[in-house]
């Protein structure tokens, strides 16, 4: 394999490794200290509702499905509740079937997604940033990959 | 454009750089008149804070003005002269409400990375890391900033640029750590650090009423300071037993406040010392807790302990015992800026607040890394590195 090829290859990978070490990182378990996230396992995790805390009246959102979650069509379950203390509503997802890992992260950009175009009324974007030389070290490469990924994973 | 960047451990460089984009409709471009080095930078040099990519542009405390506006921007103009808070914050959500800026939850762009990390995500900082959203920072002639009604504060004509720069963080969290500490007329505060931030902390409880504020650092210059400027008592803590003298100060009791203005990097003496910096290399602790145990261990039964210092992870041998058995309460956070800048500028309009002495060193930009060398080291008096891109 000519070098330029095995060097992206290497780089592609790193990239990679850094969106599964994003995955893992919510997996981390440090005895004594606890987890940061669930450690379900996949049929349980994919039956799981994810939500988010909107500060909205919640008959706005039993009105209106927020688009980036009816694009899911009739794979989702909605559910919308009071959330206490004023704190606005609870809107929460989940998926009627089974589902891939790449989905649940759809679901979680979805869900953080609908909750700024009902709060800001926009989607915050952080693309493209002014920046320098971009070093190709794999560790770069591995936070490049964990940058693409970051919308759709943490414990939401 | 021209920009400093982070290149690498401990390494900063001028770069060429694309300029900044509006993205969003509430966003400003701002051309930046004064960008300072912060005490929390040298975490992200270090590679403590290892979400750095090599070329991101540093600086999150800046000053500048608008020269372009999004369509949804309401209330600042092309021209206006502004400071702005570090942390990008959308002012709707539930926390923004809570005046809990730097907890917003629409303002970091990568959540994944921190609620890994921490279980839930706080909000983005400028020039902070991808954990932190991923932004560039103000290091540069020209920034984007989201959120602009929100984030950026007009700054009134009798304020210069570079006093009014500091409202941005090192003022406003100072005066956050004083705050939200309970910090009440005729009480004792103790400040651990005499940098930017903990002069501001010392200056702030001090306004709020304090009865006392000691200063506790080793740097000369910066005790110095502390008592020319601040007009608080300054301690040299190699060559005095804190923990006696405090005592000593307050009637045995020890302050009601504790405000810990150092961080993850703190220095230490002794057998400690060594024991936090070997398990900080060897990584089998991530931050150095110096300061704030000895905080804790500091401060009277049922007071008041707060942790401006930044820290990343996990601690060790922290003094959990004496936090519970002693009642205190323990609070800390990244700064709420945009709940303190408005009343921070009215007091430098009356000279209440005097900021311009932590410019120790003003630099045009070009010299950036010579700045951040000087800053880290201590060298040559410095206490902050103003860069000044449009000179």
């Amino acid at each position: 394999m000519p070098l330029p090829k095995i060097v992206a290859r290497a780089a592609g990978l790193a990239s990679e490794a850094g969106g599964t070490a994003l995955k893992q990182l919510q997996h981390v378990r440090i005895p004594g200290v606890g987890q940061t996230s669930v450690t379900d396992d996949p049929r349980t995790a994919a039956r799981r509702w994810r939500a988010v805390t909107v500060l909205t009246d919640p008959e706005q959102l039993r009105t209106a499905t927020p688009a980036p979650l009816a694009a899911f069509g009739d794979r989702l379950e909605v559910r919308v509740s009071p959330a206490p203390g004023d704190r606005g509503a609870e809107l929460a997802a989940r998926f009627r079937g089974p589902v891939t890992e790449e989905e649940i992260g759809q679901l979680r950009s979805a869900l953080r997604e609908a909750k700024q175009l009902v709060e800001v009324g926009e989607v915050l974007r952080n693309e493209p940033q002014p920046h320098g030389h971009r070093a190709q070290t794999p560790q770069g490469k591995v936070l490049d990959g964990m940058d693409e990924q970051a919308s759709k994973e943490g414990v939401l | 454009m021209k920009a400093a960047t982070w290149t690498g451990v401990n390494e900063v460089s001028v770069e060429e750089v694309p300029e900044p984009q509006l993205l969003n409709d509430h966003d400003v471009i701002l051309k930046i008149t004064q960008s300072v080095t912060c005490g929390s930078d040298l975490h992200l040099l270090g590679g403590y804070i290892p979400f750095m990519r090599a070329g991101d542009v540093l600086g999150h405390e800046f000053i500048g003005e608008v020269v372009e506006a999004g369509p949804a921007v309401r209330n600042r103009k092309v021209g206006d002269r502004v400071v702005v808070a570090p942390f990008a914050a959308c002012g709707n959500c539930w926390y923004c409400k809570q005046e809990l800026y730097s907890l917003c939850d629409n303002g970091n762009a990568n959540p994944g990375i921190t609620e890994g990390l921490w279980g839930q995500s706080p909000g983005g900082c400028f020039g902070y890391s991808h954990a932190m959203g991923g932004y560039a920072g103000s290091h540069a002639e020209y920034m984007r900033v989201p959120y602009a009604d929100v984030g950026t504060f007009l700054v009134p004509e009798n304020v210069s640029d570079t006093r009014a720069l500091f409202a941005s963080d090192a003022a406003s969290t100072g005066w956050m750590g004083a705050d939200l500490a309970g910090t009440k007329p005729g009480d004792v505060v103790a400040v651990w650090g005499a940098g930017g931030v903990g002069q501001m902390a010392a200056r702030a409880a001090m306004l709020l009423g304090a009865e006392q504020v000691v200063v506790l650092d080793r740097v000369p210059e910066r005790l110095q300071q502390v008592r020319e400027h601040v007009g608080a008592e300054a301690v040299d803590y190699t060559t005095t037993d804190v923990l006696a003298e405090l005592r000593e100060r307050t009637g045995g009791r020890g302050p009601d406040v504790c405000i810990e203005a150092v961080g993850m990097e703190a220095h230490g003496t002794g057998v400690a010392g060594v024991y936090d910096q070997v398990k900080q290399q060897l990584r089998l602790q991530t931050d150095r807790p110096t300061a704030l145990r000895e905080a804790v261990l500091a401060c009277r039964k049922g007071g008041s302990v707060f942790s401006l210092g930044v820290f990343a992870a996990m601690v060790d041998k922290f003094p959990m015992g004496a936090l519970m058995n002693k009642g205190l309460t323990f609070r800390g956070a990244q700064v709420h800026a945009q709940r303190y800048i408005p009343e921070l500028l009215e007091r430098m309009a009356r000279d209440e607040l005097v900021t311009e002495h932590l410019a120790t060193h003003v630099l045009p930009l070009s010299e950036a890394p010579r700045g951040y060398q000087m800053f880290k080291d201590k060298t040559d008096g410095c206490v902050r590195a103003v860069f000044t891109p449009g000179s």
